[in-house]
């Protein structure tokens, strides 16, 4: 398959099953596209400074990381994920100590992959110390910080049904929007897959200042519909089947339910936070707000 | 006139042992190895259920869902899942049922006919 969109995947992983769902997605999508997946593991935080001692992600006991305590993890991921390695798969396996975020960070840096892959909450009652911390603010560094598309699983409803065909692409006309826009379409292009450009128009009084009468709101989305055509619609006729719509309502509910509607594979969305000062950060942003709800992989695209 | 059922599965065990178990209790089975030949018997049998397996060679059962709800006539069949994928429940959003294998026939056979009636 002449794919090479995703040739370096980082998949960001607990090993447990939290990240079940995204190893789901993450393996077939390698296997898929003859990726090369690396597994990467942050095995705990430090206890202090750079001690070698660390809490560990999935026992929450301190251990002491030394090359036999390494080795043993490194195997225990090979052995907790043995169902998808087989010889079809390029694959590597690498472990860390430190913050999630950071370390994941970090390991994107000296690889360089195409995508990021991470995993989120189950909804169970799995209260690790990693599940906590990569539900929330990993997730919101690393899709803040990274250089390359990140591709989140939160949701077990968000894992790998058989493949990429369908694709939603969520824009607020920005120039980061454009952006994903031209990743979209490069995926949707390569995989051969239907793209539906949506737009939700925000009509909470919040974001308008009053209530909208249905005459504004029905203008809005005629303007917004016409937007999305002049901004998009040429490079959409190159694919073999496209959609445009505009919803009203809450932009992350409208955009779920879009997704859910269109049965789509894949989300693809900007991601803003960049703009925003880092301490302000908060899980709230429409995209992180998607990314917990969708019942699709979502990918978001901060540059 | 009996109900039509339509069992869509890659594991020829399985889809044997649900005819068997549909006609035995009043229906009118029928089967289908894949999601394209689910498609097409679909389009011809027009059945009023259908047992749906999602991971199976060539396209998964939530393509062919998907496929279903985009045809004015078939899209409002009701479709039970039935499969061994972990978090299979997720995998078909409308779906009346979604039963983990082995399911219990007792169960399945409840739902189908609340279901139907």
């Amino acid at each position: 398959m002449g794919f090479d969109m995703f040739k370096k995947i980082l998949f960001a992983t607990s090993a447990t099953a939290a990240s079940d769902h995204a190893a789901r997605v993450a393996f077939n999508i390698a296997k898929s596209y003859q990726s090369n997946l690396n597994i990467f593991h942050v095995m705990g935080v430090p206890t202090r400074g750079y001690s070698q001692v660390v809490v560990d992600v999935k026992t929450k006991e301190e251990v002491s990381v030394d090359e036999d305590y390494i080795a043993w993890v490194t195997e225990e991921i090979k052995t907790y994920y043995e169902k998808y390695l087989d010889e079809s798969l390029k694959y590597s396996i690498d472990v860390a100590v430190g913050l999630p975020a950071r370390e994941i960070l970090r390991q994107a840096k000296t690889m360089k992959p195409d995508l990021i892959l991470l995993g989120g909450t189950t909804g169970d009652e799995d209260e690790t110390v990693y599940k906590k911390s990569l539900a929330g603010s990993t997730l919101q560094k690393v899709a803040k910080a990274a250089n390359c598309p990140v591709l989140v699983v939160n949701r077990p409803a968000a894992s790998f049904w058989g493949g990429l065909s369908n694709i939603v692409f969520g824009t607020d006309f920005s120039k980061t929007s454009d952006k994903a826009f031209d990743f979209a379409i490069k995926v949707a292009k390569a995989l051969d897959c239907e793209l539906s450009v949506f737009h939700a128009l925000d009509i909470t009084p919040l974001h308008t200042g009053k209530m909208l009468s249905q005459d504004e709101i029905e203008q809005q989305i005629r303007e917004s519909l016409r937007k999305i055509r002049a901004r998009y619609e040429s490079r959409l006729k190159e694919l073999k089947g496209y959609s445009m719509d505009v919803w009203e309502g809450i932009p992350f509910i409208e955009i779920v339910k879009y997704a859910r509607d269109k049965h789509a594979d894949l989300l693809i969305m900007a991601h803003h936070s960049r703009k925003v000062p880092s301490g302000d950060i908060r899980l709230g942003g429409n995209v992180e707000q998607v990314i917990v709800r969708a019942g699709c992989p979502v990918i978001s695209i901060n540059k | 006139m009996k109900k039509k059922i339509l069992v869509i599965d890659d594991d020829l065990n399985i889809r044997d042992y649900l005819v068997s178990l549909f006609n035995d209790n009043g229906y009118d089975a029928c089967l289908a190895g894949d999601v394209k030949e689910g498609l097409k018997v679909a389009k011809k049998n027009k059945p009023d259920l259908i047992t749906l397996d999602i991971e199976m060679p060539g396209e998964w059962g939530p393509r062919l869902y998907r496929q279903l709800s985009q045809d004015p006539q078939l899209k409002n069949i009701p479709v039970i899942v039935i499969s061994g994928l972990s978090g299979h429940q997720y995998a078909v959003v409308k779906a009346v049922a979604s039963l983990s294998k082995p399911f219990d026939r007792d169960e399945l056979l409840k739902i189908v006919k609340e279901t139907l009636t």
